[in-house]
């Protein structure tokens, strides 16, 4: 039964909930204890809940339209926050107020939008529209409910929500396609018919997958392998594919990373309100790749102090310049965001609490691990994000050559370089066929060098960008 | 186990699943995929097993066995340039080409060997030019000729043979005849003589290149004060961007000049 202030059975908010994960979430933070500010009135409750960010997440709830509004970065609507908010509200935890200011003004938006669309009236609304609000009969209590909303301020959400799942589907059906027919289908030397996939993909909303398809059209007859290299990618886009749409059933670390792999984007605003990490981060590689039309910067960074990897990322279309700022061999006193996933390599570079310095100059030593750990490294990333297309590692290893192809090697084992890395001769060079530090990318393909740390500089060995592509002084 | 698997995918996948069915997945955690989550079609069995055992292939990367190392370089002695002058053969390649013969007769000279870095790329640049080429080769050391066995490509290949003379000296550059006695001019005067004339627009664009090659090759002690005189060419005057221009290949020279003696 809803109360005289409207108020709902917890039987409605659990209803609300768009996965049985979502309660587990929203359960421990249902507690006076993790909020503040919270209140209520005729029309929203709203609070500000602690969690993992530095700041608190500001909360609102609409529970006579049912709408939410909360900052956290969450992409589960409505996010365990709301959830919890309305929890508490059901248990008679949320006491009347006056809303503060950024309740009111997401209040008062969504009132003028109201008022907006009902005075236009143009079109009419969908009158068998479902109602967002669960029904107490459905919660197994009859009893009067909260007035249905008029429209869903989700749709745009649900729509492109929709658009992925579809065109998820249609890449699983288009891979199954390609292996009932064979490799050997000569369909598959045109670039049109990679293209046109991954024309559908960006118009799914899903363009992390189609650059990743579009990077496959240049791999059909590049090498003798050639066969092995794109089965293997099949079946990482298969694997996103499926995960894609089951996200809802993943934990929340592997569902992010598989967000960001299909290519959902997270807002900067919601990555900078997470809880910063500070080190002394050490500039170990650069590498630039052409991707489609676009030039991405990859910047490895390693914390000095926790040793742990994160990767800033840049993008030049043509003419533009990339990031220049993080000059490889430097090191930098500053707070680093990680976006969401499993691994939360990417990061956003915050404050920086000095200028980079040489890392000789203040005596930062490199430290590099056996080709052992370095194995052992990317197998865990790789369980971790089974798509990953490459990880840092640093190892203190020799180039040597064998079976006409190069390798880096130490006492303990060895792993390939890629075919024709560009800054082989370089690193030859700089070890003089000694062990030396290097960081390189593990790739399904083999190590890209990056750099070769001496003793007196870094050198810098990763793939340029190709100066003509970009602007002048890039 | 788990290659000669793969390896069968990858034949049926050639083939096509129309055409042959996939294989049965060997004992372990790829049978147990197949039999929790059985596929309806051979096509869908496959790709649940490629993704699989792609993932198993890829998060089971495992050491190859060590590699015997290749032979050093025989050691060279002299010190290696300082870090800073990579950045600048960088930029003068990029910007000021002409002074690359004197960058490198300075490292010589001086009694250093190029950075190892540097090594590849200008062996590489002027392997069609016999003297340039082994001048890079003396400047290099030993390690230019290891990396020549590793890379051949960066061996010279011009059928002429390196003139003996031309390797310590600096190419002459054309000048103009009334140009030619600032070469060993004070070198308050050759300041005064260029930002005068560019001031009163006695030199303009058309006097750009001798101007540059009077520079590549104007005592080095005059580079200063030239330096400081250009840079203070009135902003207004037309020929601003020319004395720019010229600043910056004076600044250049002197910096490259200076970083390449020993401490």
């Amino acid at each position: 039964m809803t109360d005289s202030m409207g108020r709902w059975q917890v039987e409605q908010v659990l209803a609300l909930a768009p996965k049985p994960s979502s309660v587990a979430a929203a359960q421990p933070l249902a507690v006076p204890g993790r909020w503040s500010g919270t209140g209520c009135d005729a029309v929203a409750l709203w609070g500000r809940c602690v969690g993992s960010s530095a700041e608190p997440y500001e909360c609102v709830v609409d529970h006579v339209g049912v709408a939410f509004r909360c900052s956290c970065p969450s992409r589960v609507f409505p996010c365990k926050h709301s959830l919890a908010l309305l929890l508490l509200w059901a248990r008679g935890q949320v006491a009347a107020g006056e809303p503060p200011g950024f309740a009111a003004a997401w209040v008062a938006k969504r009132a003028a939008a109201e008022a907006g669309s009902s005075t236009a009236a143009v079109v009419p609304e969908v009158a068998d529209a479902p109602s967002a609000v669960p029904s107490a009969d459905a919660a197994g209590e009859p009893g009067p409910l909260p007035t249905p909303p008029a429209r869903d301020p989700n749709a745009g959400r649900d729509d492109r929500v929709a658009r992925m799942a579809a065109g998820l589907a249609e890449l699983d059906r288009w891979l199954d396609d390609r292996v009932r027919t064979g490799l050997a289908d000569p369909a598959l030397a045109r670039y049109a018919t990679w293209d046109g996939l991954a024309a559908r993909l960006i118009d799914a909303q899903v363009g992390g997958l189609a650059n990743r398809v579009r990077r496959l059209a240049g791999v059909v007859g590049a090498h003798p392998q050639w066969h092995e290299q794109v089965l293997s990618e099949l079946g990482a886009l298969h694997l996103l594919a499926v995960s894609g749409r089951q996200m809802g059933s993943l934990p929340p670390g592997l569902a992010d990373s598989v967000a960001a792999a299909i290519g959902w984007q997270v807002r900067q605003a919601d990555v900078l309100a997470g809880v910063p990490l500070t080190d002394h981060w050490q500039v170990m590689g650069r590498s630039d790749v052409r991707e489609d039309r676009i030039e991405v910067r990859r910047v490895w960074l390693r914390g000095a102090t926790t040793g742990e990897w994160a990767m800033m990322l840049s993008f030049a279309a043509y003419g533009q310049s990339l990031d220049t700022s993080m000059v490889v061999g430097t090191q930098v006193h500053a707070d680093v965001f990680r976006y969401p996933g499993a691994l939360g390599l990417r990061v956003l570079v915050g404050r920086q609490h000095s200028a980079p310095v040489p890392a000789a100059v203040v005596g930062s030593t490199v430290v590099g691990s056996t080709i052992v750990a370095a194995c052992e490294q990317v197998g865990a990333a790789v369980a971790a994000e089974p798509w990953l297309e490459r990880y840092p590692i640093c190892v203190v290893a020799a180039p040597a050559r064998t079976g006409g192809r190069w390798v880096l090697t130490d006492e303990g084992g060895s792993l390939p370089l890629v075919e024709g890395a560009t800054g082989m001769g370089a690193l030859l060079a700089c070890s003089e066929g000694r062990a030396v530090p290097v960081t390189a990318e593990w790739t399904p393909r083999g190590l890209v060098p990056l750099t070769a740390h001496l003793a007196d500089r870094a050198v810098d060995l990763g793939p340029t960008a190709d100066p003509s592509f970009l602007a002048a002084g890039a | 186990m788990i290659e000669q698997y793969w390896r069968e995918m990858v034949t049926v996948a050639l083939l096509g699943t129309d055409r042959r069915e996939p294989p049965v997945p060997p004992a372990g955690g790829l049978a147990d995929l197949a039999a929790d989550d059985p596929q309806p079609t051979p096509s869908q069995r496959l790709l649940q097993q490629v993704a699989a055992c792609t993932v198993v292939r890829r998060a089971g990367v495992v050491a190859g066995p060590p590699i015997a190392t290749v032979a050093p370089p025989a050691p060279d002695p002299r010190p290696v340039t300082p870090p800073s002058a990579t950045v600048t053969w960088r930029r003068l390649v990029a910007d000021w080409p002409l002074l690359e013969d004197e960058w490198v007769l300075t490292v010589l000279r001086n009694g250093r060997r190029l950075a190892p870095d540097v090594v590849p790329p200008l062996l590489g640049r002027h392997r069609t030019d016999a003297t340039r080429h082994a001048r890079a080769l003396m400047a290099a050391g030993p390690l230019g000729d290891w990396m020549i066995d590793w890379s051949p490509r960066l061996a010279c290949t011009s059928k002429q043979q390196p003139v003996a003379e031309l390797m310590a000296e600096l190419p002459e550059l054309p000048i103009v005849p009334e140009l030619v006695p600032l070469l060993a001019a004070p070198p308050a005067q050759v300041a005064r003589t260029l930002a005068q004339g560019l001031e009163q627009l006695v030199f303009g664009s058309a006097h750009r290149a001798v101007l540059v090659n009077l520079l590549a090759r104007v005592q080095p002690s005059a580079l200063p004060a030239i330096g400081q005189a250009l840079d203070r060419v009135n902003p207004s005057s037309p020929s601003i961007g020319l004395a720019f221009a010229l600043a910056d290949l004076t600044h250049l020279r002197h910096h490259m000049l200076t970083e390449l003696e020993l401490a």
